[in-house]
């Protein structure tokens, strides 16, 4: 197995840790609108994974950058840069005191990821076993 | 001023308004109203004395109701008799049997059962209600209240009016406790029993031009439309079993069945809500119940209230906002007090919307804490050289007997701060106090493990001692920095294990320790997109903190003094989301006696405020219907439960109602429920109902929207949006908001429909809405304006979401009253209070050269002199020989010795008075040509105005017209 493939592994391994991670986002919201979390609760549970969760990604496509591949980096971009974009302008940090108004927005993007996640998990896989086929030839 | 009741056509009932000091006249039939004395009774209006089909409203059921014995009964009505023929000739009819034919629609009724007292004198047999009728409820104005808890406490209801109670400036609902007494009262409320004959018919709408009407600020006074709940929906015939619109109002009076019909008639739906309003003297206090006997429903957990449905022989009861069945507590037909069978249908949360409940052990985490107070004085140089130190301590010291200590539990502590805190304490039995200095800000601790918050009676003689020495000790203080957020870290150590109140005043930004906040204002930035950044917190810090305060059950008020920039938004997060208040006194200088006189006074209100502590409030409503957000000042804790560490008085919250599911019941019921501690450490709940009817026609609900609440929504809506968007949004979005009701309108209610049209329409009960969205389109805190403060924004939209409609409406739509000819009678001392001149539309096209005016909004009074006044009129006010003299600014009337200055000076005590709440205006004198700045500050004012690049009500209306048709055209 060359370092292609590790990488490709490394990436598959990530994808779940986020798919996990977007679930558990996804049950915490919707334990907020059905009152078995209080906001303050939430956003103290939440709030320390997401800087965490934007780094791995953002590691994860520098490895990509690194190593060149092309397609993953185009197909990663877009949500390093809306990460960015968040840190930035102090919108990554899940506020108590609005949560009730923004949470509908926040469950959004929330799907969106998870989605965004999934397909990139099967992209990944997909991709590993091309390397290996290709190694193997 | 004799009531001219007496005088009416047929068909007309006249109520007095005690803020206009003049009567309105209804016309019973149509429901339509005006102020001048009806003339010659109107063709096609019944012209017989006593209505036809008069079924004396709640009349004949009440005694077999209430079952009361004949003669008992017949006492009370004979005394109604005596006085009013038309009245008594249809409650005179003897309490049928049991067997008789009930009138009103019996079928489907609900059973009304005494069972202690029934078997008695029925035989047991179940007694069909006959139709409570429009006796129901608020709509109901014609049943007077002469039956009821103990009978003695409605009389007293019933007697109690404005006479003994100084007008307020609130719309009253035509509730026949709040009608005039004195003679005219009988009569009065025989007109009021033809009235109710009104409310069974459907709303009437009436279409108005905005275009040729103008705008009549005593529209404001008006009550909202009235609720008019079907036959049968409530327990009581009481007036009081639905809620005054100044505890709790809906922006629609009739709620459509389905959203969709909602979202056709584009009107908001919305409660604005103000649970904790304070009560003058010679008003209803709020009903208690001591017996802990808490029925509650077992699935939604609604409290029992008038609109519930007693089945199963009254054994059980229907929740009217899930449908359950519950049992009655076996207690509460049982009068603990007397240890005997007591009467069912005399208990205060059967017949009062607005109830309190003693609270047992269920409801309580911990025993009820004592209130505690921690003052943060702010002592650095510029505090003590504005003189806020000593004017603070003082107003401290004289009010000190006047914080709420009934049962002497009430702890305070004092810290002083500049760049180090300064704790006293003060040890048990000593009479004296030591000063203990932390300098260590950046990790607060508290010097001494206790003897620091102390209890009020026991060190009062210290604490006096320590008071008057504060100002001396930090005179010459000459630190300059402010330690706010360490003082508040300090504070909140101190109070965490009970929770309380912290007031917090400060002279200037806070530069130190944690929450320490940069200067900001950048002139270049004012009234551009990024200006809503300055409105917002600079600092996490004082979000974070709040919650954390929120948790620990503690309240915090700002006073604010700085000439300087503040950051007042900042600064105000915390008030806003631990339910306090800011006040903001910008460039204090006690060195004027206006200032010091202002702060000392509403600083002393605040002291002396009786306040709610450790309370969570959730407003529940009828199947179908779900709160969706809210506004105001607390911390929204679950998705329905709103916390508020200590609630002030007279405070408001708007909460947003969506319509889940279609509504099949003929009528909805939204309660509101504040569960919280006295400041006399005893748990109770508040309970507020509101009930009103669904209706599945359009026009009925444009015809029952509610024009101040709706004014109130936005406002609150528009603060919103300024933060989270920009402040041009705000403004946008209201105002689309207008349009779209009035497209919707036009294309539903008008012969014109979809097409241009020459007239702007809008139905007459919200013929305001327009000149009150101008207004608030022109209020400080959303003007559009490069001038304008953000200190001064900040605050002026944290009073947008807190005050209660009563000030808010005049907040944004200030009256104006022309003082050099007003009524002869203006100024004095009436039948109820003191009599107001007749307030003019606001706007400049009024002012006089010669005149004298003054203009309101609550917050501030302006006294405009025109530049022409005679000498004799400079004399007589300002004591002085002539207008050149005269100075503009802040002022104190003197009170002369001549009539006149005695009118103009009783007017400005009575707007200053008038009003809930603590704020005590300032007087400025503003004369026709003198400093400009005072000048345009006053006229802006006047919103119906043009002023610079703020439309005038006239243009205003005209783009609004282009608007409508542009969209209509469609």
């Amino acid at each position: 197995m060359g370092p292609l493939a590790w990488l490709y592994l490394f990436s598959i391994l990530v994808s779940a840790g986020f798919l996990f991670c977007t679930v558990y986002f996804i049950i915490m919201f919707s334990d907020l609108e059905s009152d078995y979390v209080n906001p303050i609760d939430l956003c103290s549970r939440l709030n320390p994974l997401v800087v965490p969760e934007h780094g791995a990604h953002a590691v994860m496509t520098t490895l990509f950058v690194l190593s060149g591949q092309w397609v993953a980096i185009l197909l990663n971009a877009p949500l390093v840069a809306f990460n960015v974009n968040k840190i930035l302008k102090k919108g990554h940090v899940y506020d108590p005191t609005e949560i009730f108004r923004t949470v509908e927005r926040h469950k959004m993007e929330v799907y969106i990821k998870l989605a965004f996640y999934l397909v990139m998990f099967f992209w990944y896989l997909y991709s590993f076993i091309a390397v290996l086929v290709a190694e193997g030839g | 001023m004799a009531s001219p009741a007496q005088q009416l056509p047929p068909g007309w009932a006249a109520q007095w308004d005690p803020n206009n000091q003049r009567y309105l006249f209804i016309e019973t039939a149509s429901g339509h109203s005006q102020w001048e004395v009806p003339g010659a009774p109107q063709g096609g209006q019944p012209v017989p004395d006593q209505p036809p089909a008069s079924p004396a409203p709640g009349g004949p059921h009440n005694p077999r109701r209430r079952q009361y014995a004949a003669g008992q009964t017949q006492a009370y009505y004979g005394g109604e008799t005596a006085v009013d023929p038309t009245y008594g000739t249809s409650t005179l009819v003897p309490p049928p049997t049991t067997g008789a034919p009930a009138p009103g629609p019996v079928a489907g009724g609900p059973q009304f059962f005494t069972p202690g007292l029934d078997n008695q004198q029925y035989g047991g047999a179940p007694v069909p209600a006959p139709g409570t009728g429009i006796s129901g409820g608020g709509g109901a104005p014609g049943v007077p209240s002469y039956y009821g808890p103990g009978a003695d406490q409605q009389q007293q209801v019933h007697q109690h009016d404005y006479i003994n109670g100084p007008a307020y400036g609130q719309p009253q609902p035509p509730q026949p406790s709040f009608t005039p007494g004195g003679g005219s009262v009988d009569a009065l409320t025989g007109q009021f029993g033809a009235l109710g004959l009104a409310g069974q018919k459907a709303f009437q709408l009436y279409t108005t031009n905005l275009l040729t009407s103008p705008p009549e600020p005593r529209e404001l006074l008006r009550p909202p439309p009235e609720i008019r709940l079907p036959p049968n929906s409530c327990v009581s015939p009481a007036a009081t079993a639905n809620a005054d619109p100044s505890y709790q109002r809906s922006t629609l009076n009739a709620i459509p069945t389905t959203s969709s019909l909602l979202s056709k008639s584009k009107v908001p739906l919305a409660l604005v809500i103000t649970p904790y309003r304070s009560v003058k003297e010679g008003e209803e206090q709020v009903p208690l119940v001591t017996d802990t006997v808490i029925a509650r429903c077992r699935r939604c957990r609604a409290y029992i209230n008038p609109y519930v449905q007693f089945i199963d022989g009254g054994n059980r009861w229907r929740c009217c906002i899930c449908n359950m069945s519950n049992e009655v507590p076996q207690l509460f037909d049982w009068d603990q007090a007397r240890n005997q069978p007591g009467d069912r249908w005399a208990r205060a949360e059967l017949n009062h919307s607005v109830v309190e409940f003693v609270a047992p052990s269920e409801y309580m985490v911990r025993p009820p804490q004592p209130a505690a107070y921690v003052f943060l004085i702010d002592v650095s140089h510029t505090a003590v050289q504005s003189g806020m130190v000593a004017t603070a301590t003082r107003t401290l010291l004289e009010n000190l007997e006047r914080i709420p200590d009934e049962e002497d539990r009430t702890k305070v502590s004092i810290i002083c701060y500049d760049t180090s805190l300064y704790f006293f304490s003060i040890a048990p039995g000593a009479t004296d106090s030591t000063m203990l200095v932390v300098s260590d800000i950046e990790d607060v601790f508290l010097p001494k493990p206790s003897d620091l918050l102390v209890n009020l009676a026991e060190a009062r003689s210290s604490l006096e001692g320590l008071l008057g020495r504060v100002h001396d000790m930090f005179q010459e203080n000459s630190i300059i920095g402010n330690a706010l957020g360490p003082a508040l870290q300090a504070a909140f150590k101190l109070l965490s294990p009970i929770g309380g109140k912290i007031v917090a005043l400060s002279s200037s930004l806070p530069t130190l320790g944690a929450g320490a906040l940069k200067n900001r204002e950048d002139p270049k930035i004012l009234g551009t997109a990024k200006e809503s950044g300055l409105l917002q917190a600079a600092s996490p810090f004082y979000k974070t903190f709040a919650i954390d305060c929120s948790r620990a059950q503690i309240s915090v008020d700002m006073f604010l003094f700085s000439a300087a920039y503040q950051d007042v938004a900042s600064l105000a997060c915390l008030p806003h989301y631990t339910s306090g208040q800011t006040y903001y006194y910008p460039a204090f200088n006690a060195a004027r006696s206006e200032d010091a006189q202002k702060f000392a006074r509403e600083f002393g209100e605040v002291l002396a405020m009786p306040i709610m502590l450790e309370a969570v409030m959730r407003v529940r409503a009828s199947r179908g219907l779900r709160m969706s957000s809210f506004h105001g000042n607390f911390f929204v804790r679950s998705t329905d439960l709103l916390a508020m560490p200590a609630v002030p008085q007279d405070q408001s919250y708007a909460i947003e109602v969506q319509i889940e599911e279609t509504i099949t019941s003929p009528f909805v019921v939204f309660q509101t429920a504040v569960l919280h501690t006295t400041c006399y450490s005893e748990r109770r709940i508040r309970v507020i109902t509101l009930a009103l009817p669904t209706t599945t026609n359009l026009s009925e609900v444009f015809a029952s929207a509610d024009q101040i609440a709706l004014a109130t929504l936005f406002a609150n809506k528009a603060v919103e949006r300024s933060l989270t968007h920009k402040l041009e949004d705000a403004r946008d979005f209201t105002f689309q908001k207008l349009v779209e009701l009035l497209v919707a309108y036009k294309n539903s209610m008008t012969s014109g429909g979809a097409g241009a049209s020459a007239q702007l329409a809008i139905s007459e009960n919200m013929k305001m809405l327009p000149v009150l969205v101008l207004g608030l389109l022109k209020n400080v805190g959303i003007r559009q304006s490069a001038q304008i403060p953000p200190d001064i924004r900040a605050y002026s939209q944290a009073l947008l979401t807190s005050l209660p409609s009563q000030l808010l409406i005049p907040y944004i739509y200030p009256t104006f009253y022309a003082l050099h000819s007003m009524p002869a009678e203006a100024g004095t001392v009436g039948e109820h209070g003191v009599i107001m001149p007749p307030p003019l539309p606001s706007t400049s096209e009024r002012l006089e050269r010669h005149g004298l005016f003054l203009i309101e909004d609550g917050q501030t009074l302006f006294l405009w002199v025109g530049r022409d006044a005679v000498p004799q009129l400079v004399l007589d006010v300002f004591n002085l020989p002539s207008y050149e003299v005269l100075r503009g600014g802040k002022t104190t009337l003197p009170v002369l010795d001549n009539p006149f200055s005695q009118r103009v000076y009783a007017v400005i005590e009575k707007v200053r008075e008038m009003r809930r709440g603590v704020y005590y205006p300032h007087l400025y004198v503003v004369k026709e040509d003198g400093e400009p700045p005072l000048r345009l500050w006053a006229l802006s004012a006047l919103i119906q105005d043009r002023a610079d690049v703020l439309p005038s009500y006239q243009q205003f209306l005209q783009s609004l017209k282009e608007k409508v048709n542009g969209v209509g055209g469609y």
